[in-house]
């Protein structure tokens, strides 16, 4: 990804063209990024203030809202937040783990049966969770698992996302095989190799599955909208609709300052890893 | 991403007295990484996918053992079942408006962006946010909220002097607004847009420019052309996507697919059958009608493709 053929073709733009491209994307990014922003700054007005004022900057800046809202249920944002974390982070440490293990064996060990558990392996790719989903749920109401986290976690210890098992089995594979042979001679076996030499040359490939991994839990709705019941055990995002449904309609403010808190640890990861993220998408076409 | 070096390297020797050692031993090995996505996809996936195709002719209802019935479902299904017209509707006036409105801000974004423009980087950031924060609740509900009937989308359009209606109540125009929220996030099919086009070497429009091609007639017989495995990719990946968009539905519905079912989404449909009714046989056979549709989509796709997708190998 070096910049080498946009600056070619820089030289081609002539100045009055350049300018006009900005002033499209800077319209579009502004259109694009104001319903955000004026969420954000919802989130530091008083309620009256908010609907027919399209303006950015509160007239009475206050933290009111984000205290309402944090505590407005009987159970506060704060366990929310918890339980969202704890799945999120048991959700990437079982997806590495598995997914990786899996990606492995498919790129570089040869067993009996290989070719077709890959061929099952990429057929899951393309079939809908709707279809395992009945059947999941009466295992795991079966187990006594329903109404705790296991349903969403275990299944991620157990590689159930082939999509990163095909994304780490790609990146595997552009690892020259003499360095395996290398470790071979110096008398590692595969578990060795794996450890001592895969995982430390995948580092960036293992960044974009944990990555991806933990905001894709983190804003799963669907999973904890079926397998949680309890209030206790919610997620930030059933939180968040308990939140619309019961208060939402007349505290403005404090849904937006809850919805602002719901979004703020993808943010934060968008900030920080948005080079990775932005690569993970354009070479592997993960879907954001 | 990384190249693999040429080096011819022979050792034979380690690799034999292995293999002498047994192909039970290195069977179990290898076996033993696989062994978590192994157990996975038999109890997770394989069990539970051949289970919902017998579920489907079944009358389950979670509370009593599944009676066999036989093809009942399917044929309530088509025969007998308006709402399952009607999510069936709704779902691809959808998928036809969202996914081409998505591609084409997509694509035409990163055509501009490929121009060398300054800032580049932060631009394509700034794109791809809305992309990424898409799934969530939040989302949805600033969405809710920006078309309310004194939301933020009326307040702009009263700068025009246009009364907008009630978006999000009003049966006409609820639909449209996810499809909105759905081109809006048009941000990870351009980053791929972006790399696909990267992938044009800049002397084919060199000569082109020099036949005296203009940039209508170099976008059609050039760009577009070898940009078509690319529009394949993404036309899959969205639209299949698409077919199972489910939160900002049920956000914004509060889980009713209303006003009127003018949001139904198949899979809204799906989880009301299955987790409201516990009608649990009609919703497998319900899944199994999805699968069905994405298959044959997707391999209508695979079948034409070959008519209008061209790979440069």
């Amino acid at each position: 990804m070096t910049d080498a053929t946009t600056v070619a073709t820089t030289q081609n733009v002539g100045g009055a063209r350049s300018l006009l491209y900005h002033v499209i994307l800077c319209a579009v990014s502004l259109v694009m990024l104001y319903p955000l922003l004026w969420m954000l700054a919802s989130s530091f007005k008083p309620d009256d203030e908010i609907f027919g004022n399209a303006s950015l900057w509160p007239d009475a800046f206050t933290l009111d809202a984000y205290v309402r809202g944090w505590s407005g249920l009987t159970v506060s944002f704060g366990t929310f937040f918890w339980n969202s974390l704890v799945i999120s982070v048991l959700s990437v440490i079982g997806n590495v783990f598995s997914c990786s293990l899996a990606a492995y064996a498919f790129a570089r060990l040869k067993f009996p049966l290989k070719n077709f558990w890959f061929a099952l392996m990429l057929g899951t790719l393309m079939l809908p969770y709707h279809v395992t989903l009945i059947p999941q749920y009466v295992l795991f109401l079966n187990l006594d698992w329903v109404n705790t986290f296991l349903p969403l976690v275990v299944p991620k210890f157990l590689a159930a996302d082939a999509f990163f098992i095909f994304l780490l089995y790609q990146f595997f594979r552009g690892i020259p095989r003499e360095l395996d042979e290398a470790a071979i001679i110096d008398g590692a076996g595969p578990w060795r190799i794996f450890w001592s030499v895969m995982l430390p040359l995948s580092v960036p490939a293992l960044a974009t599955a944990a990555i991806f991994t933990f905001i894709w839990t983190w804003d799963d709705f669907f999973g904890p909208l079926i397998y949680l019941n309890d209030a206790s055990q919610y997620t930030v995002q059933l939180g968040l609709r308990t939140f619309v449904d019961s208060t939402g309609k007349s505290d403005w403010s404090a849904l937006f300052a809850m919805s602002v808190v719901a979004l703020i640890p993808v943010l934060l990861f968008f900030a920080v890893f948005q080079r990775l993220l932005i690569e993970g998408i354009a070479t592997t076409g993960l879907k954001g | 991403m990384t190249t693999t070096a040429q080096i011819p390297l022979t050792i034979t020797e380690p690799e034999k007295r292995s293999k002498r050692r047994g192909g039970l031993s290195r069977t179990l090995v290898s076996y033993s990484f696989l062994l978590p996505w192994l157990i996975g996809f038999l109890g997770l996936t394989l069990g539970p996918t051949l289970a919902s195709l017998y579920l489907s002719f079944t009358n389950f209802d979670l509370l009593q053992d599944p009676q066999f019935i036989g093809t009942a479902n399917y044929q309530r299904i088509i025969t007998n079942d308006v709402k399952f017209w009607h999510s069936m509707q709704v779902t691809f006036t959808y998928v036809i408006l969202a996914v081409p409105l998505k591609l084409a801000f997509a694509l035409g974004l990163a055509m501009v962006l490929n121009r060398g423009i300054a800032g580049l980087p932060l631009y394509r950031a700034l794109f791809y946010l809305p992309s990424l924060l898409g799934a969530s609740v939040a989302i949805a509900v600033l969405w809710r909220q920006l078309f309310a009937k004194d939301g933020l989308a009326n307040v702009a359009l009263g700068l025009f002097g246009i009364q907008g209606p009630s978006w999000i109540s009003d049966p006409n125009y609820s639909l449209y607004t996810l499809v909105l929220l759905s081109v809006w996030q048009f941000g990870s099919p351009m980053i791929i847009f972006l790399a696909g086009l990267r992938q044009i070497p800049p002397d084919v429009y060199e000569a082109a420019n020099i036949d005296g091609a203009n940039k209508v007639q170099q976008f059609l017989k050039i760009t577009l052309p070898l940009l078509t495995p690319v529009v394949f990719f993404n036309g899959i990946v969205q639209t299949i996507d698409a077919f199972k968009a489910f939160t900002p539905a049920f956000i914004i519905s509060e889980g009713t697919g209303g006003p009127i079912d003018s949001t139904l989404f198949y899979t809204l449909y799906l989880y009301q059958e299955g987790f409201a009714y516990f009608r649990m046989g009609y919703a497998s056979a319900l899944a199994w009608i999805l699968l069905i549709i994405i298959a044959c989509f997707t391999a209508f796709s695979f079948l034409t493709s070959r008519y209008w997708v061209h790979y440069n190998d």
